[in-house]
């Protein structure tokens, strides 16, 4: 992976690496993309591949509005203007 | 001995026998580091811990990560909700780990938790705190969590109990994710008698968690163990000469013991790290930096810049596991390493399956003793993924597994992983129980004894 590929890596990823954490971090990761490339190996075609490791039963939760029993106790995990979320501008 | 928690239900307790605990465990965890959170525990029942990534109401729960740091749940995980509606159970703390989990040693944190047989060495992780807990007192069960070998490996390290049930036998609402199709959450203790009632409490559908399942777990007792070959190629020449002792004393008692070959059973690891690093990178967008824990202060910036500040919090491996999992999900590569990855679960799942039908599976839990800490340190990425491969199939696979000590290396306990069929966690339990009627497992510590 060159320089520039990496540093677009980091942008969508949006972790800020500098110095010698990038260098380290950059040489850690071709080395386990290397490693990683061993799956290549596996040639064998399977039809369905494991999103999970059992069978999960198509369960989906009714759309009804439930009362979340403490409110005040949720908001205190974020800052707030009248009961409202303050997050950065989109 | 059958059941820790009976016993200790048994007994008459002093009146200041949690204030006391309470001091000992301050004092204590000043050395081994256990605990991210001490709690004065109310009630008069067992002493359980919960590690820190699981949520439990109105305690600081920040999977030792500085991204989480000041988060207070307002609600309970499912499985701590279960224990404590049993009033058989009071809450002692939150236990410490690598941070979200990314790591088999316990290092992977600011406070590292050290081993208490061998301060030298690491505990093993990421449930490092819940294995250091269990190892240090007497009368104690840990809830902890498993995604590709937390739960085994610092069990075996510490000498402990540890049981990973089959995937999705546990809710897992409450849980702070690392890899959805991989988490699991379970049990340390000091006997298997205990991890049972403790399966016995939490087991069973949740209506929070659409993984949950209602399918009924079984008790299904095997005499055959299977040895995979290719598995016992990787581990140290002391502890296989070790563990073959220890095969001799299961065949002396009944069982039949078969050596098996499973080619390419090693791709499971680069397998189970792609698709972890993949979900893990989408489940850590989560950290904003305005809600959950640490707070961006400037308001003005962009989002992106915003987002990118907050992410700063985050350790060396989590970084990097970010950044990998974001790779592997791009479009350009996603059938080569994601799907791949999938595929080679499949095709593990229905090979281990077909071994299991009638069998247990068996290995030491750990290729080698724990290391010490400046080693383990030391080691690339690689060699420390590597040094998975006894728990990576079986958690890749969602299959029910229990770590057991079988014999010590001086203080230095060898344990060995017994892996039963999906939905058979009752008969590794069983298998682990019948096993501690033969031999007798060594504690350095009894804290709170009674």
């Amino acid at each position: 992976m060159d320089e520039k590929e990496f540093d677009r890596l980091l942008k969508i990823s949006r972790i800020n690496l500098n110095g010698a954490e990038k260098t380290k971090i950059k040489k850690d990761i071709e080395q386990i993309l290397a490693y990683f490339d061993n799956v290549d190996s596996f040639k064998e075609v399977i039809k369905e591949p494991a999103f999970h490791p059992v069978d999960i039963e198509s369960r989906t939760r009714e759309d009804k509005e439930e009362k979340f029993e403490d409110v005040d106790r949720l908001l205190s995990n974020t800052k707030t203007y009248r009961r409202f979320v303050i997050g950065p501008k989109i | 001995m059958s059941s820790y928690t009976e016993e200790f239900e048994s007994k008459q307790k002093p009146a200041d026998y949690y204030a006391k605990l309470y001091e000992e465990l301050e004092r204590i965890n000043e050395k081994f580091n256990a605990f991210n959170v001490l709690v004065k525990a109310t009630g008069n029942g067992m002493p359980f811990s919960v590690k820190d990534n699981i949520c439990v109401r109105g305690i600081e729960t920040t999977a030792s990560s500085k991204i989480l740091k000041g988060y207070i749940p307002p609600f309970n995980a499912t499985v701590v909700d279960r224990i404590i509606r049993t009033g058989r159970f009071s809450l002692i703390g939150k236990t410490n780990m690598d941070e979200f989990g990314f790591g088999s040693f316990g290092i992977n944190c600011d406070k590292p938790a050290k081993n208490p047989l061998d301060e030298g060495r690491v505990p093993g992780g990421s449930s490092s705190g819940a294995a250091v807990a269990t190892a240090l007192l007497k009368y104690h069960v840990a809830i902890a969590e498993s995604t590709g070998g937390s739960i085994s490996a610092p069990a075996a390290f510490c000498g402990v109990v540890g049981f990973t049930p089959t995937y999705s036998v546990l809710s897992r609402y409450g849980l702070i994710d690392y890899a959805n199709s991989l988490d699991k959450i379970g049990f340390m203790a000091r006997s298997a008698d205990d991890i049972k009632i403790m399966l016995d409490i939490t087991k069973g559908l949740d209506k929070r968690d659409s993984t949950s399942s209602s399918k009924p777990i079984h008790r299904v007792k095997h005499n055959n163990l299977i040895i995979i070959k290719e598995l016992m190629d990787k581990v140290e020449d002391g502890i296989k000469s070790e563990f073959y002792k220890f095969t001799d004393k299961l065949k002396g008692l009944g069982y039949n013991i078969k050596t098996v070959d499973f080619r390419d059973i090693e791709l499971s690891i680069p397998s189970y790290y792609l698709i972890a690093m993949s979900e893990a990178s989408t489940n850590l967008a989560k950290f904003t930096g305005f809600k959950y824990g640490f707070k961006v202060e400037d308001f003005s910036k962009n989002y992106n810049d915003f987002f990118t500040e907050a992410r700063d919090k985050f350790g060396e491996e989590a970084k990097r596991r970010i950044i990998l999992g974001t790779f592997i999900r791009s479009a350009s590569v996603r059938d080569k390493y994601y799907l791949k990855s999938l595929s080679i679960r499949r095709w593990m799942i229905d090979k281990l399956s077909m071994l299991l039908k009638d069998a247990f599976i068996i290995s030491p839990t750990m290729p080698i003793l724990p290391p010490k800490i400046e080693d383990a340190n030391r080691m690339t990425p690689v060699q420390n993924y590597a040094s998975d491969i006894l728990t990576i199939p079986a958690n890749l696979g969602g299959f029910p597994h229990i770590s057991i000590p079988f014999s010590y290396s001086g203080e230095l306990p060898l344990s060995a992983q017994v892996i039963g069929s999906h939905f058979n966690d009752y008969g590794v339990i069983s298998f682990a129980s019948d096993w501690e009627k033969n031999f007798k497992y060594k504690f350095k510590y009894n804290l709170g004894d009674l």
